[in-house]
């Protein structure tokens, strides 16, 4: 049988007291088997999306909905998600907030055991998930111990062990190394190709997944527009940097993969010129690192024999697998966690927390607390003891002065990330570390925090930012430093480092050759 | 390293059980001092990898300072030598309680005892272990956001900024809880026909752990209503404790899984 398998049919949605809708009139139909990309704008309203397919809104958020949506024909405002178990399965932004038991095993029967599966059954339907996901080694091991990539597959194979046949994923690859991101996009694919489930995930590095999709949902506003992605991402003026660069030089249709763009670039082959470098020369050292090792009581070491110096003006990105270290150099280096050997120092001194050295963390919710976003960026200029007069002008070269007046917890993921960032950047300490900043962030927002961070450095701050996002490495670093088991192996310009690498190379790289990094560097070479 | 899943969680609860009950019917400091070191190796022995077993850290402190908060009580009455020892000995017991209620934490995890209640007490066991899980939780919270905060320049203490730890801890814990619920809701918790997935047998090991406590235990209630021995040294006048020897050889009893091998325990 083939039909639909999620209806949405005149949905509107408000979350309450809210003033303006997160979703209106919606009408999408999904159908089975289909490969669907949810995009937009952060806090256009994806998450909201997902979360009416199996009902989690309106039934645990409240507010007011109208229209309806069917899920596996079956209507969601009758049925709660409870009762959708079988036929939804949905994974959340943070798949470690929603994992109930300790043990893998264990975690994937979790949704069997509340179907009331038959436990021979049971047993074999585990087993098949641990091969599907390709997570056997893994089945003996706490969830709580598992790498960020693991633990996405693990929470894909316990939502899909329930035998549902519509999966249902929020940014499924925003905490994962670009090899992780494929492995879990790859295991999408058999699902939809060879399983026939129906998947549809909402994600921002669209250089990730726009390949692999065959239906875009473009959310502006709270309004759905379904169609080709190719024409989706099109209409909505964002994609990938192959598209921004068809974009740039007026190609049609803009293209969406690695592959599309070399296709199209073929017959141009020859006309640019080679790429020109932007090399930053830096400025007297602000960051000394020498001969440190970090570690944590008394395990393994986590960083072994770092040297680095970072000097005035200088946009260091660290990165490297999940669990590499990159998190914990951050921490060294501000000055939160002692070097087991070696020095750390910032102008010649030991780090000073919040004064020399400010750290933005992963999750954005550890530092917010006040009422207000304006309030928030107040707080830190009050407790540095610098005049309030700068929050409005922060907050607009940050690009988020129109939520100034929000609570800070009502706004979604990537533009928390934002107002943290900027409440950091409020410290004014030379040296900025940001850990991971462009979670939920979508390209628009990505290119602001980048002038903002070219702006601090040509006064000569530093920023060291750990990331998986390569496209951000490629746009805004002067220097990239790639870890790997706790050891610095690659230290040097990002067209050298990602240049010459099959996993962290940027799609220009991928379409020109080694060099190449951004579309406006490629545009101008080509004008 | 594995998880935890060796004895069956209900080995443990017996353990926990009858170990409390052992402190439960005494004050005399040589039979709790004996179950907390063997509740303090137990928990050596057999604890699961972190951060599960930080709780028991967090249950140690808990007892330390019922044990002095008990005995400061008795300077807002009349204080006499006897009543501070008869106080600090009540603290003692409670403290004791703790510390082997922490070492249950250490080595099982609250979830998987989840699994194993009657479908009847499913949402009380439920509600038990999210409670059991909130206390490390808040302790890894604390820590974090307190960093968090002063690598953003506000320093967080008692007195200043409280609000700058606060809020973040308790939002983040209720954002925490609430995810936790939806997932289990959109994973079909709740509807009534529940299976088990590969439910654990009582292995030999199982039943020691278990047994040896429950002996222990009535060891001591035999003493209690058998008058046999003395379980609570006399603190008016003031004497020394009198411990009997088969008792302190009783409360050594649920030292014994420890004793285990490790594959088993």
């Amino acid at each position: 049988m083939s039909g639909q398998a999620l209806c949405y049919e005149g949905v509107s949605f408000t979350y309450p007291d809210a003033g303006v809708p997160a979703l209106c009139d919606v009408d999408v139909q999904i159908p089975e088997g289909a490969f669907a990309l949810v995009v937009g704008a952060t806090g256009a309203g994806k998450s909201t999306l997902l979360r009416a397919a199996n009902g989690l809104v309106p039934h645990f958020t409240g507010g007011s909905f109208a229209g309806r949506v069917i899920a596996g024909g079956r209507d969601t405002l009758v049925h709660p998600p409870r009762r959708l178990a079988d036929v939804v399965a949905f994974v959340p932004q943070d798949p470690a907030a929603s994992f109930v038991l300790d043990r893998v095993e264990d975690e994937l029967a979790y949704g069997m055991e509340n179907l009331g599966v038959d436990p021979a059954h049971m047993r074999r339907r585990v087993e098949e998930m641990l091969d599907l996901l390709d997570i056997a080694m893994l089945r003996d091991r706490s969830v709580r111990r598992i790498s960020g990539g693991e633990r996405q597959r693990v929470a894909i194979a316990a939502a899909l062990a329930t035998g549902a046949r519509i999966l249902v994923l929020d940014e499924p690859t925003s905490q994962l190394d670009p090899q992780g991101a494929e492995h879990v996009m790859a295991a999408l694919q058999r699902l939809v190709h060879d399983h026939g489930v129906t998947v549809l995930l909402a994600e921002h590095r669209l250089e990730r997944v726009a390949g692999w999709v065959d239906l875009a949902l473009g959310l502006d506003r709270g309004a759905v527009r379904a169609g080709e992605p190719a024409d989706v991402i099109r209409s909505l003026d964002s994609g990938p940097p192959v598209a921004r660069l068809g974009r740039l030089l007026g190609w049609d249709p803009v293209p969406l993969t690695v592959r599309d763009a070399r296709a199209r670039i073929g017959s141009a082959n020859g006309r640019h010129g080679s790429p020109s470098q932007t090399t930053v020369t830096p400025g007297l050292p602000t960051v000394a690192v020498g001969g440190m090792e970090a570690r944590y009581g008394d395990g393994a070491p986590v960083l072994r024999d770092v040297d680095l110096t970072i000097g005035e003006g200088e946009i260091v990105v660290v990165m490297g697998r999940n669990g590499a270290g990159k998190s914990t150099l951050l921490r060294m280096i501000a000055g939160v966690h002692e070097p087991s050997a070696g020095t750390v120092t910032v102008r010649g001194r030991p780090p000073r927390p919040g004064i020399d050295v400010a750290l933005c963390p992963q999750e954005p919710e550890s530092v917010l607390f006040t009422d207000r976003v304006d309030h928030e960026v107040a707080a830190t200029l009050k407790a540095r003891g610098r005049p309030l007069t700068g929050t409005a002008h922060l907050l607009e070269r940050i690009g988020i002065e129109a939520l100034a007046e929000r609570h800070p917890r009502d706004l979604s993921a990537g533009q928390r990330m934002l107002v943290a960032t900027a409440a950091i950047a409020a410290t004014d300490a030379p040296v900025l570390l940001l850990d991971e900043p462009t979670r939920g962030l979508d390209p628009a927002s990505k290119d602001r925090l980048t002038r903002f961070l070219r702006e601090r450095a040509a006064d000569g701050s530093v920023a060291l930012i750990a990331t998986h996002d390569v496209e951000l490495a490629a746009g805004v670093a002067t220097r990239v430093v790639m870890l790997a088991g706790g050891e610095v192996v690659a230290d040097g310009h990002p067209a050298d480092v990602l240049g010459d690498s099959q996993v962290f190379a940027p799609q220009m790289t991928r379409v020109l050759g080694p060099g190449w990094l951004t579309p406006e560097q490629v545009a101008e070479a080509f004008a | 390293m594995s998880a935890h899943r060796a004895l069956h969680p209900g080995a443990w609860i017996a353990w926990a059980t009858g170990t409390a009950a052992c402190a439960f019917v005494t004050t005399d400091p040589v039979y709790l001092l004996v179950l907390w070191a063997v509740s303090w190796f137990v928990y050596a022995a057999c604890r699961v990898p972190e951060p599960t077993a930080r709780s028991f850290r967090i249950f140690l402190v808990a007892g330390v300072v019922t044990l002095l908060v008990r005995t400061a009580l008795v300077f807002l009455g009349t204080v006499t030598v006897s009543n501070t020892v008869a106080a600090a000995l009540e603290g003692l017991r409670l403290a004791t309680i703790l510390v082997i209620f922490g070492t249950f934490n250490a080595v099982t995890d609250p979830f998987g005892v989840v699994r194993l209640a009657p479908r009847r007490f499913h949402e009380p066991a439920l509600a038990a272990a999210l409670a059991l899980s909130i206390a490390p939780r808040t302790v890894t919270s604390v820590q974090r956001v307190r960093e968090a905060q002063r690598l953003r320049g506000i320093r967080v203490s008692p007195l200043r900024s409280l609000p700058a730890l606060a809020v973040p801890v308790l939002e983040n814990g209720m954002e925490d809880a609430l995810t936790l619920a939806e997932s289990m809701d959109a994973r079909g918790h709740g509807r009534g026909r529940r299976t088990r997935y590969r439910p654990q047998g009582w292995t030999p090991a199982a039943v020691v752990t278990a047994a040896a406590p429950a002996l222990a235990a009535a060891a001591f209630f035999w003493a209690a209503f058998g008058d046999w021995a003395e379980l609570h040294p006399p603190t008016s006048p003031l004497g020394w404790p009198d411990a009997d020897g088969w008792l302190v050889a009783a409360a050594l009893l649920p030292a014994l899984p420890g004793l285990l091998p490790r594959g088993e325990r």
